[in-house]
């Protein structure tokens, strides 16, 4: 192994996770410590700390490019992962690493452009015969041309940002007279999100499902996929619940799209982990939507399913060397599901609850692997992502992996902030997701609500109400705390107390 | 409270979406199932923080909010809102409730902390339910903020580039 010390560049639980494959490889890895979260779990288990904490620029430094060079370079990495988000995608990045002789733990630059860049890997896709929605052929400039193609291809469109991803910058239009406020939403939304505006227009399919396939290629041009992911249920175009693999797909249908996943990766040359993205419509034929040319955020459930480490895999092909796997290797055993357990208020539409996590107990059952860069004391901060947790459980098949699911999910202990359990709680209860139907549309149109109390909850909640209205104004007859170290203290009291910090 | 006063015999816990709670007076430690009573108790320790076990399972709780009678509770990550009632307060909100009649006045209020990039309408302008607002921007995504109801904007509190926390008021909306 070439590689001897990695700089992370990135944060949160993918750093940690970036973290552990390192120290089993036995390489080192730098983390960057920063002002707005000195005491971040990630920084406990890296080799060496960069302290960034007196950086008073307006960039994050996981956003400044020239800063992590140097920082690599003054901590002696010669390598850099960019984790998922931030840099991750950024062909000017992966460039600059390798003009500084750092070698960058991701695709070529070049295929980081032409993929990132959504207009021209339509074009990629489209001369190499791949399966595609109609669309404009490339950037929009104003409504009136939007209204014009939009009226070609038929409606509903979708609004897309060249350089997007996430949902950003992605608007629906279902007619004519939406499309004026729906292009400025979205081609602003890109200019915030991407620095880009330009915004781009494709047939929207209609209740598509939502698959993904996992890729890995080498540096000598051998390529091979892992299987899908179905990552259906999302909102706002945000994945909530991934899992692999699909009760959509037959073998059949599984090889004529891996094959096409690999495809999209030869023709662009790519090597690395990637994914490529798929829409799988109701007739089951597929359109390629984007490849995203990083490690993502969902990649355990595709670990657990093929038993192979895909951090270990990026950092392998990083350093030189060719696949050990061929694609008859690949063999998918049981099923894995991903939820992500982020700091959001299900009940007030999934806004984002940033804070301080007071209380933190996971479970540690043999069939659930825990993906988290905090702890309890750990605070969830503004500016970053909201995610607390990833709680990735396995099975025997999916009524396996979804009964440890909903085992799972009623053990995890989390206090502090609002989280996104209320949703996954409801959701493995739910007919249309147990029968595995469900389309990307099933928050929007499937669900009236995002969270379900069961049976005696609320009863619980008012008897708890009704208590503390005795203790503060019936004194005579007044309930309180059974405190386990013996001392009495109004919950009133307690609450107040915790609330001033 | 000191003085004379008559004995209740029981309280109501009325949740915002108007179920009605009864527990006995005075409170027991316990919730009476079919023909089963089943314990019920209020414990706080180091590992769990607050909470409330219930045949042998613990739930996390957290008392959000508490103004006079009223209090919001997060129980099971899921909060609620009760107000907590006497027979005679029940019955007097009652007969206030039907003097009043429906209220004719709805405040929008923001979902989530963020930046107003742009607001759509203005002091005097009529909206349909569903009719887009203002343009929130939280964590990078931008929020199309709707109307609730059918009505008149009466009042604007935010700009183009105000800065706003959760609850702010945004519009004001005369229903009709």
């Amino acid at each position: 192994m070439k590689i001897r010390r990695i700089l992370i560049a990135n944060r949160g639980e993918i750093a940690v996770r970036i973290m552990k494959t390192a120290r089993k490889m036995k390489i080192e890895t730098v983390a960057v410590k920063t002002a707005s979260e000195p005491n971040a779990m990630y920084l406990s288990l890296a080799d060496v700390v960069f302290d960034d904490t007196d950086d008073d620029s307006e960039i994050p430094v996981f956003l400044n490019i020239e800063k992590l060079i140097t920082i690599a370079i003054k901590t002696k990495a010669d390598a850099v992962h960019p984790g998922y988000g931030f840099l991750a995608e950024n062909a000017y990045f992966a460039q600059k690493c390798i003009d500084n002789e750092i070698v960058f733990i991701g695709p070529p630059p070049d295929a980081i452009y032409k993929m990132g860049n959504k207009t021209i890997a339509r074009k990629i896709a489209l001369a190499a015969g791949i399966p595609m929605a109609l669309g404009s052929d490339g950037k929009i400039s104003d409504e009136e041309e939007a209204v014009s193609i939009a009226g070609k291809i038929g409606y509903p469109v979708i609004i897309k940002a060249e350089s997007g991803g996430g949902g950003r910058g992605m608007r629906i239009v279902r007619s004519p007279d939406e499309m004026e406020k729906m292009f400025i939403i979205a081609s602003k939304e890109a200019e915030k999100a991407f620095n880009d505006p330009s915004v781009f227009i494709e047939k929207y399919i209609e209740n598509p499902k939502h698959i993904e396939f996992q890729i890995l290629a080498d540096k000598n041009g051998n390529v091979i996929h892992l299987g899908e992911r179905e990552c259906s249920i999302q909102r706002k175009h945000q994945k909530l619940i991934e899992e692999a693999p699909s009760s959509a797909l037959d073998e059949n249908l599984r090889s004529r799209m891996g094959k096409t996943a690999t495809d999209i990766a030869k023709t662009v040359g790519y090597y690395s982990a990637g994914t490529v993205e798929f829409l799988l419509d109701s007739n089951r034929n597929f359109y390629f939507m984007e490849m995203n040319t990083r490690i993502q955020v969902e990649h355990p459930v595709t670990e657990i399913i093929t038993g192979i480490d895909l951090i270990e895999q990026q950092i392998r092909i990083a350093n030189g060397e060719s696949l050990k796997y061929i694609q008859q290797d690949i063999k998918l055993t049981g099923w894995a599901i991903e939820c992500r357990i982020n700091a959001e208020d299900v009940q007030a539409g999934f806004a984002p609850d940033p804070g301080k996590i007071i209380k933190m107990n996971l479970p540690s059952d043999s069939y659930v692997r825990i993906d988290t860069g905090v702890q309890a004391g750990s605070v969830i901060v503004a500016s970053y992502d909201s995610m607390i947790a990833k709680l990735i459980v396995s099975g025997t098949d999916r009524k396996d992996a979804i009964r440890n699911c909903k085992m799972a999910l009623d053990k995890v202990w989390i206090k502090g902030t609002k989280t996104t359990l209320p949703f996954f709680r409801m959701l493995v209860r739910n007919q249309k997701f147990l029968k595995g139907d469900y389309t990307t549309t099933f928050i929007e149109k499937d669900l009236d609500k995002y969270y379900q109390s069961s049976e005696y909850e609320e009863m619980l909640a008012a008897w708890l109400a009704t208590s503390l209205f005795v203790e503060e104004n019936l004194q005579d007859n007044s309930i309180s705390v059974d405190y386990e170290n013996g001392k009495e203290m109004s919950p009133w009291l307690l609450n107040k107390r915790i609330n001033q910090f | 409270m000191p003085g004379e006063k008559p004995a209740i015999k029981k309280l109501y816990a009325l949740s915002s979406e108007n179920r009605r709670f009864c527990f006995p007076q005075p409170l027991k430690h316990s919730i009476r199932i079919g023909k089963r009573e089943y314990e019920v108790k209020f414990k706080h320790d180091e590992k769990y923080g607050t909470y409330i076990l219930w045949k042998n399972r613990k739930y996390p709780v957290e008392i959000v909010r508490s103004r006079q009678n009223k209090y919001e509770i997060l129980f099971n990550d899921i909060s609620y809102t009760f107000t907590v009632e006497t027979p005679f307060s029940l019955k007097r909100m009652k007969v206030l409730k039907a003097a009043k009649g429906r209220p004719d006045k709805e405040s929008v209020v923001a979902p989530m902390p963020g930046k107003i990039v742009d607001v759509l309408v203005r002091e005097g302008s009529d909206v349909l339910q569903g009719e887009p607002l203002v343009i929130l921007e939280a964590m990078k995504m931008q929020n199309e903020i709707q109307s609730p109801v059918n009505g008149k904007i009466t009042h604007v509190s935010v700009k183009a580039g105000s800065n706003i926390m959760k609850d702010d008021v945004i519009v004001e909306i005369k229903m009709g």
